[in-house]
C-alpha cells in the first residue's frame, strides 16, 4: 500500500483554491442519485450531514445518543479560533498556519493546516449567521480572547460554552434538513462494522441500541466523525460514550490508523478523588489566561495554600517560561505539572495536582470582574469539589483530553479505503503531535462544512453509479461476523465487569503511554495490554442478552476495541524514537528537559495497516516536507 | 489513587422505578447503597450500585448519561420529587452525594410526560424535543455565502440575552417539573435566542407558530405560569422566554 | 397549522392561544371585580349611599345588560377553556409521580387554580340567586343585603368564598400578563406585586363586608 497524500502542487497558498477548481462536480441531478452515510453528529458529523443534504445528496445520518445534540462536542468549553484580527493585533492567516504548525511540533501538514487557517474565516462567518450567540463588544462587534498559548487574540467563543453553542448551530442545520426529509436520522445507533465492496466503502452494520437488531445501510460513501479515543484511558474528559469502535472496525477493514500515540493530555482538569471515579472534568485553559500555577517550594510543605508565604511558592511556569508563563502550550503545561509532582511538591490529599491560583487576578480587578470571565467554571468546580475557588485555590492536574491521531486521510480527507471520509477527531490530520486550544472546533467545523462537500463529490463524480444494495453477500458476512462477536461477549459469563477491565486498560495506559513514555515501560506495558485483552475474552461477564437495550453490552463492545487498539497505541509510541508535542519520551529530550525532536528520522506520519487478528500491524510512512516553515525547536521560554 | 479525600461513606436505600420496556408496566424495587463515598457523583452512585448487580446476575438500572460535566443534557431524572435532585442549577451527574445523609431514602423515577416515553427504566425517548426544533428551531442558511461576521452588529446586551436562552441542555427537566408536563421553557428558549438575534428576524413569526405548533401535537400539557420549570432547570433558563414566546406568538398571529 | 384568515380558529386551538383567552378574559374579572368591590364599599357611606348607587348603576339600563352579557360570555369562555386545558394538563401525565415537591415556584394560588376556579363558579351562581335573581319590589338592596348576611352561616360562607377568590386572583393577576408576552422581569415583578396588592384588596374589601354590616354599621 502507497499512502499518496495527494498535496496540490503549486504554492500553500494557493492549494486549496487550485484544488477545489481541480475537483470535479457532481451533476446536480446525480446528487439526489447519490446515498452518503454519516457516522456521528459532533461538529464535523452535524455540519457535513447538513451541508451535504443542502447540495442535494441523500444523506443518512447516524449517533449512539438520543439526540444529535449531545454530541461530545457539545462539551468543549474555550472557543474557536479564526484568522479574523478584528482585534489588529498582527493576526493572519499565515500566523494562525504558523501558530499550528508549531503547536503540532511540525508533525502536520503544510498544506492541510494552511487550509485550515484560510477556512478559519468563513466558519466564523458562518456560524454567525445561524444565530450563535458569540460574546459580542459594546459596539455590537465580535469579541475575541487570547487562548492556549496564542499571542493574539483570535478566539471567538460564547461564554464557556462555545462547543454547545457551535454544535447547537450545525444541530439547526441538520434538524433543518431532516424536515426538508433530505436527511434520514437514526438515532442510539452504534456502528459496529463497516462494510466494503470491491475495495470501496459501501455501507455500514449499525446496531440499534434500543431493540438490538443489527441493521444494514448501504450508501455511495461513509463518513465517519465519530471523535477520538480517549476513553482508551478509562479517565479522560470525554463523555463516557466515547469510543473508538467505530474507527476501528474500520481499521480492521483496511483504514491505516496514524499516530494513534499522539494524545493531548489537558493541564487543568479537576483532580482525581477516588476510585469509583468515572470521568474527569475539564476546567478551561482561559482560567490560565489569569489564573498562576504554582506549588509549595520544598515537597515536605503541607500547610494549606493561604498560609504559604510567596516566597515559599514555586511559580515554576512563569519561572521556566518568563515569555509565555503560564499562557504556555497544553503538553508543556502539563508535563511541567507531572514533574513538579513526581518531585513530591503536589499537592492535595492525592498529592496529584497543582495550585492554579486566580487570587492576584481577583485582587487587581475585583471579584465582578473575574466572576463574569469565570463565574460558572468557579461554579462548576464547587459543585464537584465543595471549595470555594474566590477563596482557596484551586486544584488542578492533567488529564486526557483530545488525540490527535486518527485514521489516516488524504488531502480530501479520504481514508486509505476509497469511499471511506473520516473527519474531525476521528481522523489524524490537522492537529500534528499536539493540538492548541481553541482548534479543535475549527477543525471539525472546517471539515464538515467547507472541505467534505468539495472532496466527497469528486470521488462519487469518478466512482460508477452502481449503488450497493443491502442484500449483498458483504453485508451479510459483516453482520455475521459482529453478531458471533456480540454471542461470544455475552456467552464468555466471567467474573469480572466490563468496566473493572476498562479501569486497569486506562490505568496500564496511562501510567506507562501517558504525559511521558519510556521505551522500558511501554514494552512493559505492551505485554500487560496483551494479557488483559486475553483475560478479556475469558473472564468478562457482560450479563443481560443481545436483545434491547443493554449498556453493560455497549461498553463490552467498546472496551475490547479499547483493548486491541491499546496495543496499537504502545506500538506507535515504541516506534517512534523521539519527543514531539504531546509524546514525551524520556529518552530523548534537551538538557533542559524539553521534547527533542528527530527531524532526520521522525519527521513522517505512522500509519498502521491491520493484517489480521495475531499479526503485527503493517508500518507505513508519509514523510512530511515542510516548504514554507522552518523546522525549530520549539520554544516558549 | 488513595481513598483520602472522602470525608465520610454513607449508606443508602434506593427506590428505582424499574420498567422493562415502553410497554410494558414498571414498578419500584429498593436496593442498598453501601459504603457511598460522599465525593462521589449521583450517577457513580449509580455506577457502583449496577457494578454489584452485575456481579450478582441481576440487570443493571438503565439510565442515560453522557458527558457527566452537565452540558450534554443526557441524564436526568426525579431525586425525591426534584428534577435533577435538590441542588439548584444542577444536573444530575453534577449532583455530589454530599448533599444526602446516611440512612437516607432515595427515590429514583423517570421524568414522566406523556410526550416521553420510558425506553428502560430510567432512559427515556426524548426525540419529542428534535422533533420541535425540526418545525423550526435554527435559522434558514445554507453553509457558503454567509456575509463577514461582523457585518451585523450584535448589542452586547441582546447576545447575552440569546446567550441566556440557548444554554439550554435539551434535558427535558423543565416538562418533568412542570405540575402540566408543558415544554414551554424548552420551546421559549429556542425562539427567544433567535428572536433575539437580528439574523433570527426575517423568519421569526413562521417560526413561533411552527415550533408552537408542533408542540402542541406532540401531547405536552399547558403552561400555567407556575414558574416550577425555571426554578428546577439546571441552566437557570428564565420563564421570561417564555413571555417572549407568547408575544412573538400574539405577534405573529395578529401580523 | 395553517394561519392566515382563520387565524382566530388557529389561535384557539393553540395552546398559548387557549390561555391568552384566559388571560384577556381573567383580566376582564379583575377589572369587573374593582368595579364591583368600588361600588359595593359605598355601604360604608350607609344605606342610602348604598341603595342610591344600586340605584343610579340599574338606571343606565341597557348598559348593564350588555355588560352582563359581556360578563356571561366572559365567564363561559373562561370556565369552559379552562376546564379543556385542566383536562389536556391532566392527561399530559398518565403516569403520576410516587413523590412530587415543590421546587420553589409554585404558590397556593397557582396549584390550587382550577379548584379555586371551580369553587368560585359555584359561589357565582349562588351569589347571583341571592342578589341578583331575588325579588327586589319589597325591599331594598341593602335590606337583602342586611338580611342574607345575618345568617353567620352565609356570612362564613361569603367570607371563605371571597379568600378563595383573592387566592385565584393572586395567580391570576401577574400570571395573563406573563401569558400577555410581558417579559421584561422589572414589569414582571410589579406585576406580580400588582397581583398580591389587588387579592388583598379583593380578600379584604369583599371579605370584611359581611362583618362591617353585621357588625358595626
Amino acid at each position: 500500500m502507497q499512502l499518496d497524500s495527494k498535496i496540490p502542487d503549486g504554492p500553500l497558498s494557493e492549494k486549496w483554491d487550485r484544488h477545489r477548481f481541480e475537483l470535479k462536480l457532481v451533476n446536480p441531478a446525480n446528487k439526489t442519485k447519490s446515498k452518503i452515510i454519516v457516522v456521528g453528529t459532533g461538529l464535523a458529523g452535524a455540519s457535513a450531514s447538513a451541508t451535504l443534504a443542502e447540495l442535494g445528496y441523500e444523506v443518512m445520518t447516524f449517533c449512539i445518543q438520543d439526540s444529535p445534540r449531545r454530541a461530545h462536542s457539545i462539551a468543549a468549553q474555550g472557543g474557536i479560533n479564526a484568522a479574523k484580527n478584528y482585534q489588529n493585533d498582527g493576526d493572519s492567516i499565515w500566523r494562525l498556519f504558523y501558530d499550528t504548525i508549531k503547536g503540532g511540533d511540525f508533525r502536520s501538514r503544510e498544506a492541510n493546516v494552511y487550509r485550515l487557517a484560510q477556512i478559519s474565516n468563513n466558519i466564523i462567518d458562518q456560524c454567525v449567521a445561524q444565530g450563535v450567540p458569540f460574546a459580542r463588544e459594546y459596539g455590537g462587534q465580535l469579541a475575541n480572547r487570547s487562548f492556549g498559548g496564542a499571542q493574539v487574540s483570535r478566539t471567538f467563543y460564547a461564554r464557556g460554552q462555545t462547543g454547545q453553542q457551535l454544535l447547537l448551530g450545525a444541530y439547526g442545520s441538520l434538524s433543518r434538513q431532516i424536515a426538508a426529509g433530505k436527511v434520514r436520522l437514526f438515532t442510539r445507533r452504534e456502528m459496529l462494522d463497516l462494510v466494503v465492496i470491491d475495495g470501496k466503502a459501501r455501507g455500514i452494520i449499525a446496531r440499534n441500541l434500543v431493540s438490538g437488531e443489527l441493521e444494514k445501510h448501504a450508501a455511495d460513501a461513509v463518513v465517519l466523525a465519530s471523535g477520538g479515543y480517549g476513553n482508551a484511558f478509562y479517565l479522560s474528559t470525554n463523555a463516557m460514550g466515547s469510543n473508538i469502535s467505530a474507527a476501528f472496525a474500520s481499521y480492521r477493514k483496511g483504514a491505516s490508523f496514524a499516530n494513534p500515540c499522539f494524545v493531548q493530555i489537558h493541564p487543568t482538569c479537576i483532580p482525581v478523588h477516588g476510585t469509583y471515579q468515572s470521568k474527569l472534568t475539564l476546567m478551561s485553559e482561559s482560567l490560565r489566561n489569569d489564573g498562576r500555577v504554582w506549588v509549595p517550594r520544598s515537597p515536605e510543605d503541607r500547610r494549606p495554600p493561604d498560609q504559604i508565604p510567596e516566597t515559599e511558592r514555586d511559580y515554576y511556569l512563569e519561572e521556566k517560561y518568563p515569555r509565555f508563563g503560564n499562557l504556555v502550550p497544553r503538553d508543556v503545561a502539563s508535563r511541567r505539572a507531572k514533574v513538579q509532582c513526581d518531585m513530591g511538591k503536589g499537592v492535595g490529599d492525592t498529592r496529584l495536582a497543582v495550585y492554579l491560583d486566580l487570587k492576584d487576578a481577583i485582587e487587581k480587578d475585583g471579584r465582578d470582574v473575574i466572576a463574569r470571565k469565570y463565574g460558572n467554571l468557579f461554579e462548576m468546580y464547587e459543585k464537584i469539589t465543595a471549595q470555594d475557588p474566590y477563596e482557596t485555590p484551586m486544584m488542578i492536574y492533567p488529564a486526557v483530553h483530545y488525540t490527535m491521531g486518527g485514521l489516516w486521510v488524504d488531502y480530501n480527507l479520504m481514508s486509505t479505503i476509497p469511499g471511506l471520509f473520516v473527519l474531525g477527531e476521528a481522523n489524524f490530520s490537522d492537529h500534528g503531535a499536539n493540538r492548541l486550544g481553541a482548534s479543535a472546533l475549527m477543525q471539525g467545523l472546517a471539515d464538515g462544512y467547507f472541505i467534505i462537500p468539495y472532496s466527497i463529490g469528486d470521488y462519487l463524480a469518478k466512482s460508477s453509479h452502481d449503488t450497493a444494495r443491502e442484500d449483498h453477500s458483504a453485508f451479510n458476512e459483516s453482520s455475521l461476523q459482529v453478531e458471533t462477536r456480540i454471542k461470544k461477549l455475552l456467552s464468555i459469563g466471567g467474573k469480572r465487569t466490563v468496566d473493572d477491565f476498562h479501569r486497569e486498560l486506562g490505568h496500564i495506559l496511562w501510567e506507562n503511554c501517558g504525559m511521558t513514555r519510556k521505551e522500558k515501560d511501554l514494552k512493559k506495558a505492551k505485554k500487560l495490554i496483551a494479557d488483559l485483552r486475553a483475560e478479556f475474552w475469558e473472564n468478562v461477564l457482560v450479563g443481560g442478552t443481545g436483545k434491547g437495550f443493554n449498556q453493560s453490552l455497549e461498553k463490552a463492545g467498546r472496551v475490547a476495541d479499547f483493548l486491541q487498539f491499546g496495543e496499537l497505541m504502545v506500538m506507535d509510541a515504541l516506534e517512534r524514537k523521539e519527543s514531539c508535542g504531546c509524546h514525551f519520551n524520556e529518552d530523548f529530550q534537551t538538557d533542559e528537559h524539553e521534547a527533542l525532536r528527530d527531524d532526520e528520522n521522525f519527521c513522517h506520519v505512522s500509519a498502521w495497516e491491520y493484517r489480521g487478528e495475531g499479526s503485527k500491524p503493517k508500518f507505513h510512512k508519509e514523510p512530511l516536507e515542510f516548504e514554507n516553515v522552518e523546522l525549530t525547536q520549539r520554544s516558549y521560554k | 489513587m488513595t481513598k483520602a479525600g472522602n470525608k465520610s461513606c454513607i449508606n443508602l436505600k434506593l427506590k428505582v422505578w424499574r420498567q422493562k420496556g415502553p410497554d410494558v408496566k414498571g414498578r419500584f424495587e429498593t436496593y442498598k447503597a453501601r459504603d457511598v463515598s460522599t465525593n462521589m457523583s449521583f450517577l457513580e452512585m449509580l455506577d457502583v450500585v449496577n457494578e454489584e448487580m452485575i456481579l450478582s446476575g441481576k440487570d443493571p438500572i438503565a439510565f442515560d448519561h453522557d458527558c457527566r460535566e452537565g452540558i450534554c443534557g443526557a441524564c436526568g431524572t426525579m431525586v425525591n420529587g426534584r428534577a435533577h435532585g435538590p441542588e439548584k442549577g444542577t444536573t444530575l451527574c453534577q449532583l455530589h452525594m454530599r448533599h444526602f445523609s446516611n440512612g437516607d431514602t432515595v427515590i429514583i423515577e423517570p421524568w414522566r410526560s406523556r410526550a416521553f416515553k420510558v425506553v428502560k427504566d430510567l432512559v427515556l425517548d426524548r426525540s419529542v424535543f428534535d422533533k420541535i426544533i425540526q418545525a423550526g428551531g435554527y435559522i434558514s442558511v445554507n453553509t457558503g455565502g454567509a456575509p463577514d461576521g461582523n457585518a451585523i452588529p450584535v448589542p452586547q446586551e441582546s447576545a447575552e440575552k440569546a446567550m441566556d436562552a440557548a444554554a439550554c441542555i435539551g434535558c427535558g427537566a423543565c416538562v418533568a417539573a412542570c405540575p402540566n408536563a408543558s415544554a414551554m421553557l424548552f420551546v421559549g428558549a429556542k425562539v427567544s435566542q433567535f428572536t433575539l438575534l437580528p439574523q433570527g428576524l426575517p423568519e421569526a413569526k413562521k417560526r413561533a407558530l411552527a415550533m408552537i405548533g408542533k408542540m402542541d401535537e406532540l401531547g405536552f400539557g399547558n403552561c400555567t405560569n407556575e414558574t416550577e420549570c425555571e426554578k428546577e432547570c439546571p441552566k437557570e433558563i428564565s420563564i421570561e422566554n417564555i413571555a417572549r414566546m407568547n408575544r412573538e406568538f400574539l405577534k405573529a398571529g395578529l401580523s | 397549522m395553517q394561519w392566515g384568515l382563520n387565524w382566530f380558529i388557529c389561535t384557539l386551538r393553540s395552546s398559548i392561544g387557549k390561555k391568552l383567552i384566559m388571560a384577556l378574559t381573567g383580566l376582564g374579572f379583575c377589572i369587573f371585580l374593582i368595579a364591583h368591590l368600588a361600588g359595593n364599599l359605598t355601604i360604608c357611606a350607609g344605606e342610602d349611599a348604598f341603595n342610591s348607587y344600586s340605584e343610579r348603576l340599574h338606571a343606565l339600563g341597557p348598559l348593564v345588560i350588555l355588560t352582563e352579557i359581556g360578563l356571561l360570555f366572559f365567564a363561559v369562555t373562561h370556565v369552559f377553556i379552562g376546564a379543556y386545558l385542566f383536562y389536556e394538563n391532566f392527561r399530559a401525565r398518565p403516569e403520576k409521580y410516587l413523590i412530587k415537591k415543590n421546587a420553589g415556584g409554585r404558590t397556593i394560588g397557582s396549584v390550587t387554580m382550577p379548584y379555586t376556579g371551580l369553587f368560585i363558579l359555584l359561589f357565582i351562581v349562588l351569589h347571583l340567586v341571592d342578589f341578583h335573581f331575588v325579588e327586589k319590589t319589597d325591599q331594598t338592596i341593602y335590606q337583602i343585603v342586611l338580611e342574607t348576611f345575618s345568617n353567620p352561616g352565609y356570612a362564613f360562607f361569603y367570607i371563605v368564598s371571597m379568600i378563595i377568590v383573592a387566592i385565584h386572583v393572586s395567580h391570576g393577576f401577574w400570571s395573563a400578563f406573563q401569558t400577555l408576552g410581558v417579559s421584561n422581569s422589572g414589569y414582571m415583578s410589579l406585576f406580580r406585586v400588582m397581583g398580591i396588592v389587588i387579592s388583598l384588596a379583593v380578600g379584604f374589601g369583599f371579605g370584611l363586608l359581611p362583618i362591617y354590616i353585621s357588625f358595626i354599621s
